[in-house]
């Protein structure tokens, strides 16, 4: 993928394919380190699936026998020399405590770092896709120069609407404001002029 | 052409499990998600990538071979997937455009 965006909307629609309630996307990066957690309540994979999720030729699709998803994502973060885990708990094993948690390490000061690219697109495009699942965003940024934290939380919002769907085109271009919001940081000229 | 008629002419067998494939054109690139949507089926595909994702995206591509430019060396757990697998892997001692270039003389 050109950008971890990408790899981002691709690990969390298996989530939504697993069955997830709820999906969270934390991104934390903090100097040259971007840590990349995407961690949901879905049905999980027993310990012998799990074993052969970063091979390419394992998958849970059954209309192609490759799975390119969290191999990429691998390679893209070990192309940095960071690395990727992923951990699960089947409903099988635990029916009330299961899901499945993907941890990607990238340093971004490697001269074949992929870039983050558009996430606010990601999380709107995820949204409108699965109105009727949960997801929750945070997205701290912290080095030299900046200290920004974005969070979003579809609960949240789900409550102040009152019943009217999370895939309206109002809502989503509403969320994606709010975001952007939060990504510019609080309005310092308005504050010059008070 | 075949696949297997690249032999002696400046490129050298990692694993030719189906060397009777046609080639029908050239496919170059080394990021991987990139190159799994637009290699065209029957292509000889050009990379210096090395990794078991590359014997991956051929299967999904359906190119006809992969050929590893700049003498890039291909792991033996590799090699054997990619036998397993029946995706043909050349390698070149010549960078990717000489590589190419070498090959549009060879191809019809």
């Amino acid at each position: 993928m050109k950008e971890l965006s990408l790899n981002i909307l691709d690990i969390t629609e298996n989530s939504v394919k697993a069955g997830a309630s709820l999906t969270s996307i934390i991104i934390d990066e903090e100097n040259n380190v971007l840590k990349l957690t995407i961690q949901d309540n879905g049905s999980g994979m027993s310990e012998e699936i799990l074993k052969g999720v970063t091979d390419p030729f394992y998958t849970t699709r059954t209309t192609r026998k490759v799975g390119m998803g969290l191999p990429l994502l691998k390679l893209a973060a070990e192309q940095t020399g960071g690395s990727m885990t992923v951990e699960s708990v089947s409903i099988v094993d635990d029916p009330l405590s299961h899901g499945t948690k993907v941890e990607a390490m990238f340093y971004q000061d490697s001269i074949d770092a992929t870039p983050l690219g558009d996430v606010v697109s990601t999380i709107c495009t995820l949204i409108q896709g699965h109105p009727d699942t949960d997801f929750y965003f945070r997205h701290r940024i912290l080095n030299q120069d900046k200290d920004i934290l974005v969070e979003m939380d579809t609960r949240q919002i789900r409550e102040v609407l009152d019943g009217v769907p999370l895939n309206e085109y109002e809502v989503i271009k509403w969320i994606e404001e709010y975001l952007n919001e939060q990504y510019a940081g609080p309005d310092d000229t308005e504050q010059d002029v008070t | 052409m075949k696949v297997s008629d690249l032999l002696n002419n400046g490129f050298e067998e990692i694993t030719l499990p189906d060397g009777d494939r046609e080639i029908n054109g050239v496919y170059i690139g080394d990021l991987l998600s990139w190159v799994m949507g637009r290699a065209q089926q029957d292509n000889a595909w050009i990379t210096i990538m090395s990794n078991i994702n590359v014997i991956a995206v051929a299967t999904l591509a359906d190119t006809a071979c992969v050929i590893l430019a700049e003498n890039v060396e291909l792991p033996d757990d590799i090699k054997a997937q990619a036998e397993i697998k029946d995706v043909n892997v050349l390698k070149s001692s010549l960078p990717i455009y000489e590589t190419a270039v070498r090959l549009h003389e060879l191809l019809p």
